[in-house]
């Protein structure tokens, strides 16, 4: 649990970071989720601070110590029902982290992703909780951010907030068919008619942890 | 002949200070703090330990001046630790108790058994007032000594081990049995041993906070008596702290770093399994004190230091100050620089000097791992080219900080294309502010980092030869380029690509002026000197380690210039002068207690 707080202390201080969250959903419900973090930007800041003992109090994890909680991590995702093909690189020469794994419904996901949470952190997820931030019915897909992750951005206290804004957050959700509509003002859709992107400044998402959330329909099949 | 209060005709609150404290600040003339607001006092680190019931309203609105504290008697702060405690606090004079109450409200009378002292007590300290003086005191014992007494009795009424039950509940991985969090946040994992069936009969815990409750008592009770009975304090027990004070300054430092070495737990590995080694080095930093004299003037403050040494170790620090000033190292600090210092030592003369003072302490310890170090010592002395090696670093220094500059490093993309928004990296630069060091060193030994870079250069690409400067790639944190200028009596390493590039043989012009120049040359073995709105306030407090951010910290927000110099140094001490510049019409009394914070910090926390 202190490596994981310690972690998430040192991105709270890196301002300059690079999200991406990816998911693909087929018509038959199953689908592939990947989850990317980029800290190229911030560099030297993530050095400087692994390079420390400690920092506000707090032990620095040293490299080898977020492999392994990324490594285990990966290790109960895999094990839980209903997800395969658990994936995940570490890039320690410019911090960037990506993670994929395929699914076999959105309901089985959102639960392996909320135990594996669970497991790491020891703790339940927290009570009142929304415990399910996607949801499908073969053609209508309404998506959130977790509650989980918008009460941890929320009791954040980042370093320095107008840095914030040259942090990017870009959502993406891709299909097996034509997108009718969607919702989200802020969302693109690619030029094949199959793929909505929300993109956002960290520094907006911070302060309104809504503006990714967006309901997508897509054609009759 | 005993102590009799009645033989001091008028005593003065320096005379509260308990014989165990280590650093004193007194402020002499503290009519200069009347206008300083009480909340404002409250919240500098050194009212810390005491503040609580200061905090809570009965402060607002009020100044010193409100609090019935008597102007012509000297505010002490104090601090101190001996082996068994810790104590903290000040001493003061009284002019109006009323007033005094009004601001201390939360204290109760409590019985005294020594006539005319009248004794107050809230849950965390206590106050002492005797005629016109008063002592506002915390005691608290260590946790080492609690452990150590509350684990004997324990034992001696025929307990097992109080920790057995963690065995049962918890994984016996250690970083878990550190892990307060689990233990605490967690309510089902019921570690914590039950009350007993028997309520007369205490758990270990319970047992442990009657025993801290019991020193502290004691250790208070032991206070009370020394200085209200027996008149033993600190201002008569040392006499170098007595003719501190009878100094015409604003301000007094006193620093006992014998008695700090005496009582430092990072010295228990000798104390325990080296004692005698633990003596010989006792013995070194006898008579070690540190005293200073604070004086306000025209928009500045000067705080005069004395260090004092004895014998064994002054004859190090005489030998490593007899060293020439090379006026070289002025040329690469630009006058524009925030920070800077220098630093004059001769290298090869302290470690001959060291050499011949510490290897008979060494060479006397019958420890098998010492001697082995000894005979390492020995050999490498015997066998290693002296010369050559004080010759390539001799000893004279300087170091910059140049401002924050951009540095260029590079960065992945993430990209999108529009069709399917497949997702590509793309490697681009980026700017990234980093702090500008530089630091060199004179050297008579220029060929020897030339052979070294050069050899190296053959093994990685990262390392390049340019004209007139090495560049290493990616030195600096993964991410900047370090840059090596070897000017064939000086080594110069700096992250700053301008001097490298450009300033190769100085910045000429540019340069520190003559008058900084000449102060830098005249001061001792060292000199420095920050600009502390440009240095402190854009230091990243964040990378330093708790301690050192809190003293950075309590610098923060302050504007002018600190100046250090070095004016005097011969076997018995060295002096030096810090001087803060202060600018803006802002009270002195508050630069003033600002700088006196900023030295508490410093020498409370890491003595």
């Amino acid at each position: 649990m202190k490596i994981l707080f310690s972690f998430l202390l040192l991105l709270s201080l890196v301002s300059c970071i690079e999200i991406s969250d990816d998911i693909t959903i087929k018509n038959d419900g199953s689908g592939t989720f990947r989850y990317k973090i980029n800290l190229s930007e911030s560099l030297v800041k993530v050095n400087s601070i692994l390079a420390l003992d400690s920092l506000n109090g707090k032990p620095v994890p040293s490299k080898a110590e977020i492999s392994a909680k990324i490594n285990e991590f990966v290790r109960l995702l895999d094990a839980q029902s209903g997800i395969t093909n658990v994936l995940v690189e570490e890039n320690y020469t410019d911090y960037i982290f990506k993670f994929s794994c395929d699914f076999t419904n959105i309901k089985q996901l959102q639960d392996a992703i909320r135990l594996t949470i669970e497991q790491i952190t020891n703790e339940k997820y927290p009570v009142g909780a929304e415990q399910y931030w996607l949801s499908w019915d073969g053609t209508t897909l309404v998506r959130t951010i977790p509650a989980y992750f918008t009460q941890q951005i929320k009791n954040f206290k980042f370093e320095d907030d107008e840095k914030l804004k040259t942090g990017v957050y870009a959502s993406i959700t891709r299909f097996e068919r034509p997108v009718a509509s969607f919702e989200n003002k802020l969302g693109a859709l690619s030029k094949n008619q199959m793929s909505v992107l929300v993109r956002t400044n960290t520094f907006d998402l911070k302060n309104n942890q809504h503006l990714l959330d967006n309901t997508i329909v897509l054609t009759p099949r | 002949m005993p102590f009799s209060w009645a033989q001091l005709k008028s005593i003065q609150s320096e005379q509260l200070l308990p014989k165990d404290a280590v650093t004193v600040f007194s402020i002499n003339n503290i009519s200069l703090l009347q206008k300083i607001s009480m909340d404002e006092l409250v919240n500098y680190e050194f009212m810390s330990e005491v503040h609580q019931e200061l905090f809570d309203g009965s402060t607002s609105g009020k100044t010193l001046k409100d609090a019935g504290l008597d102007f012509n008697q000297r505010l002490n702060l104090f601090y101190g630790k001996t082996n068994t405690h810790e104590l903290t606090g000040f001493t003061f004079g009284v002019s109006d108790r009323k007033a005094l109450f009004e601001v201390f409200d939360d204290f109760q009378n409590l019985e005294s058994d020594i006539p005319g002292l009248a004794v107050y007590g809230t849950f965390f300290n206590n106050l002492m007032i005797k005629d016109n003086v008063a002592l506002l005191i915390r005691i608290e014992p260590t946790m080492e000594h609690i452990d150590e007494v509350t684990d004997s009795i324990w034992f001696a009424r025929g307990n097992e081990m109080p920790f057995d039950f963690f065995d049962d509940q918890i994984s016996p991985d250690p970083e878990n049995i550190l892990d307060e969090e689990t233990f605490e946040d967690n309510p089902n994992t019921n570690i914590f041993p039950e009350a007993t069936e028997n309520p007369l009969v205490k758990n270990y815990y319970e047992l442990r906070d009657s025993v801290q409750m019991m020193l502290q008592e004691a250790a208070l009770s032991a206070v009370i008596q020394e200085i209200f009975v027996q008149g033993a304090n600190l201002y008569n027990t040392d006499t170098r702290f007595a003719a501190q004070l009878a100094h015409q300054a604003e301000g007094a430092f006193y620093l006992d770093n014998a008695r700090n070495l005496d009582k430092s737990q990072g010295l228990w590995y000798f104390q325990t399994v080296l004692p005698t080694l633990y003596k010989d080095i006792q013995e070194l930093y006898a008579g070690n004190v540190i005293l200073g004299d604070l004086f306000l003037r025209d928009n500045q403050i000067d705080f005069e230091v004395d260090a004092l040494y004895g014998p064994a170790l002054g004859s190090i620090y005489q030998q490593m100050n007899d060293a020439r000033f090379d006026k070289r190292v002025l040329d690469y600090i630009p006058a524009s620089s925030p920070a800077y210092f220098t630093y004059n030592i001769n290298l090869q003369q302290a470690y001959d000097q060291a050499f011949k003072v510490l290897l008979p302490l060494l060479s006397d310890e019958k420890n098998a791992q010492i001697a082995m170090n000894v005979l390492t010592l020995e050999l490498l002395n015997e066998f290693i080219n002296k010369e050559a090696l004080f010759d390539t670093y001799k000893g004279s220094m300087f170091g910059t900080f140049n401002g924050i500059k951009k540095v260029t490093t590079k960065k992945i993309e993430f990209t999108y294309d529009e069709e399917s928004f497949e997702y590509e990296e793309r490697e681009t630069e980026t700017q990234t502010d980093m702090p500008i060091f530089t630091m060199g060193f004179s050297t008579a030994r220029p060929d020897i980092p030339e052979l070294i870079l050069k050899h190296m250069g053959r093994l990685t690409s990262r390392i390049q030869r340019f004209d007139n400067y090495w560049r290493i790639d990616n030195a600096i944190l993964d991410a900047a380029p370090l840059y090596i200028i070897n000017t064939g009596k000086l080594l110069i390493l700096s992250n700053d690509e301008d001097l490298a590039r450009f300033h190769s043989k100085g910045y000429g012009k540019e340069a520190l002026g003559n008058k900084a120049s000449k102060k830098a040359m005249r001061s001792g073995f060292m000199y420095g000197k920050v600009d502390v709105t440009q240095t402190l306030d854009r230091f990243p407090t964040e990378v330093l380690t708790p301690r050192n951010a809190e003293i950075v910290a309590s610098l923060k927000g302050k504007s002018g210039q600190l100046e250090l110099t070095s004016t005097e140094t011969d076997a018995a001490h060295t002096r030096f002068k810090l001087s803060y510049h202060f600018e803006g019409q802002e009270a002195p009394g508050k630069h003033f207690l600002d700088l006196v914070n900023s030295l508490y910090v410093i020498y409370t926390l890491n003595p």
